[in-house]
């Protein structure tokens, strides 16, 4: 990047961002060296905006409020807050191996173990009683997809003392529905504890909800989520457009500042990369010969994991379970029709919408992925600690080789720490798979 | 009452219902009657019993190892469920005809699915229990409920009644009463029955039909009211933590000099403390009493409640040390349990941390483990 747009956030780095925020600046400054000799892109100053949202936030005294990666935070950009998505810890020092030292942490006082408790959350615990954890206003989460993130979430209330709502997301099944996702009662439910959580929101920050600052938020997602659907449309192509991991950036955007116009830019940014490209035949992996379902999360520890594959078998990975968006527009014509869409949209974010009812919603999914995204093969790297994920996994590939003859491969790890199994072995049993089952 | 076991003891009876060979079983399936089998306290069992549905709790005990477990729900979930699935699989199951289940842990639910993919019943129903307690969270566990009852309605062709469903309730709050007069006798200097034997009546609870049970708890209860108490044992103890069917676990600590006076389990008071009210319409009741009762850690918002309920059972029945006690791979547990313990540490009341396998095996580290926490005990 220019030097002086360098120069510009390396300055916005500097000063005391307060004693909690210590490990959080260390990242940015780490995270801004490392992208020093990369093209300045709108998905870099999102990310750097991420990064100094916070520090602004403590500045300007705007509650922070801490969140999980399954929720959208257009409603708390829209009431001025701060979000902070808690696993940008996890996933960030992964690559880093600095979450060894938490997880480690979180082991000798007890709190969990990996199979246990998964390790997207548990560092939190170890870095808080450490005194490394950025300390939130306000504490917010989910009951779905799984009780290990809502249990940590709630040992961090207690521990760190911080006002915090839950929302639940109601287990939703196809026996005897009328509707397969959702009906007027599940949509009602929902909307009732959207307006209970602006209300809290209103009486824990003495602020009321401003509603053309919402609706203009919640339009910017609109526009996001085009150029998302837009861009996962043009992952059809043949060869594909664009090269493994850009479709995480779809996600990290929506996860952490949908609702902004840094957020537009981004993903629009994203959409006329993969259009430009499929215009000009332009393949994200030159000479492709393998497109991989990757139906989980990344393994974050193996940053290069992706490109490895890309370099050694000419693969690429269309994109992970958090890439695959399928938010419904927006309807922001009256303040009724914004809390509904609110509530749908905490439905359907992404791992909610395939993890919060039976398998059949996950399976649907990896069908339809595998089907309109010409999969050559699957690859499912496992959470030990992902209960209900891992109890999926089987049943799923069983319905996609009987329905598509597509090969699938299984394997346990902890995408968080490097030592459970390591980045040899993880891609000793991919190649295995690749040249003796897929080539 | 079943003819041949007539002349048993109440305690032998209690234990010939958690064997495989359960009569009560037997003679429900012979008169043509259903039974299903559920997982969960979070399921209200009112409902099936008012149409006259045998409601049993889904245990797996006997299940020696778990392959088809360990390949579908993966190596690292609970061998509660893995279990479960091995003897569905086995055939071991099919005197029931059909599951319900809820989401009330990862686990179930995914159990659950894979069950009907690969181990079908006759029937099948899941119930979404909501994650925390207002009055909004309530109003969709009625409609829960109610969605079930409809469903058991139409699959059964049968009429669930608001006067059947009082019936039941009224029959389940007795068991109810009586299970706690049951607790009530151990808040006794020397108990007059010992924890293995309280997790037998509440397991063979479970197992059989709900009026029967109470026949026999009443009997219980007349045999030992006036007896004399157990002296000879040292420490008094509280079992916390997740499900818990195999009562030779707690033999284990009772062998060992401990007497288990009191519990914070799915299988123990946490499964009856509440009573349905009997003043409201049948289904808010039960939404009301299955959502607010004593919690499981499924529930977001009821830790204090829980680390309360515990801090008064101990003040209550004089607990020398608490066990806590968790499945391999729960979740919720291994997270409850390092808060709950913190209010222990405050008040300086010692406690053991057990993991364990659903089926009883490893039993000599165990035994150390206890051995050694009893020792604690007796030193303070």
């Amino acid at each position: 990047m220019d030097i002086e747009v360098f120069n510009k956030y390396k300055k916005l780095g500097r000063g005391n961002w307060g004693k909690d925020l210590a490990m959080w600046k260390m990242m940015y400054m780490g995270f801004l060296n490392e992208r020093k000799d990369e093209e300045f892109t709108p998905i870099l100053e999102l990310l750097f905006n991420i990064f100094l949202d916070l520090p602004k936030a403590r500045k300007e005294e705007t509650p922070v409020i801490m969140h999980p990666f399954n929720y959208g935070p257009e409603l708390f950009h829209g009431m001025n807050l701060a979000p902070l998505m808690q696993e940008l810890f996890s996933v960030g020092l992964a690559p880093l191996h600095l979450n060894e030292p938490y997880i480690d942490f979180s082991n000798k006082i007890g709190y969990g173990d990996n199979p246990t408790l998964c390790n997207a959350q548990r560092p939190l615990i170890g870095s808080f009683m450490q005194g490394a954890s950025p300390i939130p206003d306000l504490l917010f989460f989910l009951s779905t997809p799984c009780n290990s993130l809502a249990m940590t979430y709630q040992v961090f209330e207690h521990l760190a003392k911080i006002p915090t709502f839950n929302v639940d997301i109601p287990y939703w099944a196809y026996e005897d529905q009328d509707n397969e996702f959702y009906d007027e009662k599940i949509v009602e439910y929902m909307v009732t504890q959207i307006k209970e959580l602006i209300i809290w929101l209103e009486q824990q920050t003495k602020q009321k909800l401003d509603f053309e600052n919402l609706q203009m938020t919640m339009k910017n997602v609109n526009q996001s989520r085009e150029y998302i659907l837009e861009f996962n449309e043009l992952l059809k192509n043949v060869p594909c457009p664009m090269p493994s991991l850009a479709g995480f950036g779809n996600f990290l955007t929506m996860v952490t500042r949908g609702g902004t116009e840094d957020a537009v830019n981004a993903t629009k940014y994203l959409r006329d990369e993969a259009l430009e490209n499929t215009k000009n035949g332009i393949a994200g992996v030159p000479d492709e010969k393998i497109r991989i379902a990757w139906p989980y999360t990344h393994v974050f520890f193996d940053g290069d994991l992706l490109t490895w594959l890309e370099e050694t078998f000419q693969a690429v990975t269309i994109m992970d379970i958090l890439g695959y968006y399928q938010v419904l527009p927006h309807d922001t014509s009256t303040i009724e029709k914004c809390y509904e869409s609110l509530a749908l949209g905490s439905l359907d974010f992404s791992m909610v919408g395939t993890c919060r009812g039976p398998i059949e919603y996950y399976i649907e999914f990896l069908l339809n992925y595998v089907k309109d995204y010409k999969i050559d093969c699957v690859i499912m790297p496992m959470q030990f600690a992902c209960k209900h994920a891992y109890s999926m996994a089987r049943v799923s590939s069983e319905a996609v080789r009987e329905e598509t003859g597509i090969p699938v491969l299984i394997f346990g790890c902890d995408p968080y720490d490097s030592r459970e199994v390591t980045s040899e072995a993880i891609r000793g049993r991919i190649s295995d798979f690749l040249t003796q089952v897929v080539l | 009452m079943l003819i041949h076991i007539k002349n048993m003891s109440v305690s032998d009876k209690f234990k010939l219902a958690l064997s495989p060979e359960n009569p009560w079983i037997t003679k429900w399936k012979s008169e043509g009657k259903k039974l299903l089998g559920y997982f969960c306290s979070y399921i209200p069992e009112e409902l099936m019993h008012a149409v006259d549905i045998l409601p049993v709790r889904v245990r797996a005990r006997k299940c020696t190892d778990t392959p088809m477990g360990d390949a579908y729900l993966s190596s690292t979930t609970c061998s509660f469920t893995r279990c479960c699935l091995e003897m569905a699989n086995r055939k071991q199951l099919d005197f029931l005809d059909g599951i319900v289940s809820c989401n009330c842990c990862d686990q179930i639910r995914r159990l659950y699915d894979n069950i009907r993919y690969k181990t079908p019943f006759p029937y099948h129903y899941i119930m979404g229990v909501p994650g925390y307690v207002s009055d909004t969270t309530i109003g969709w566990f009625k409609h829960e409920i109610t969605r079930f009852k409809s469903n058991i309605e139409k699959n059964y062709n049968v009429n669930i009644t608001d006067e059947k469903l009082k019936k039941s309730i009224s029959i389940y709050n007795k068991s109810r009463q009586l299970l706690k007069d049951l607790y009530e006798l151990r808040k006794q200097k020397s108990p007059p029955i010992n924890g293995t034997d309280v997790l037998n009546i509440i397991s063979a609870g479970v197992s059989i039909p709900r009026e029967e049970f109470n026949v026999l708890l009443t009997d219980q209860l007349n045999e030992i009211k006036n007896k004399e108490g157990k002296s000879d044992r040292k420490s008094r103890i509280m079992i916390v933590g997740s499900m818990l069917d195999e009562p030779e676990y707690l033999q284990i600590i009772e062998d060992l000099g401990g007497l288990v006076v009191t519990d914070s389990l799915c299988l123990g008071s946490r499964y009856f403390w509440d009573k349905v009210d009997e003043t409201l319409s049948p289904l808010d009741a039960l939404a009301n009493r299955y959502l607010s009762k004593i919690s499981c850690p499924r529930m977001t918002d009821g830790y204090l409640k829980r680390a309360e309920f515990m801090m008064n059972m101990i003040k209550e029945f004089n607990v020398d040390g608490v066990i806590f006690q968790r499945l391999k791979f729960c979740a919720i547990w291994s997270a409850e349990t390092f808060m709950l313990r913190n209010n222990l540490k405050e008040e300086s009341i010692p406690f053991l941390e057990l993991e364990r396998e659903y089926v009883l095996s490893g039993t000599g580290a165990m035994k150390t483990r206890v051995q050694t926490f009893m020792e604690i005990l007796e030193a303070r």
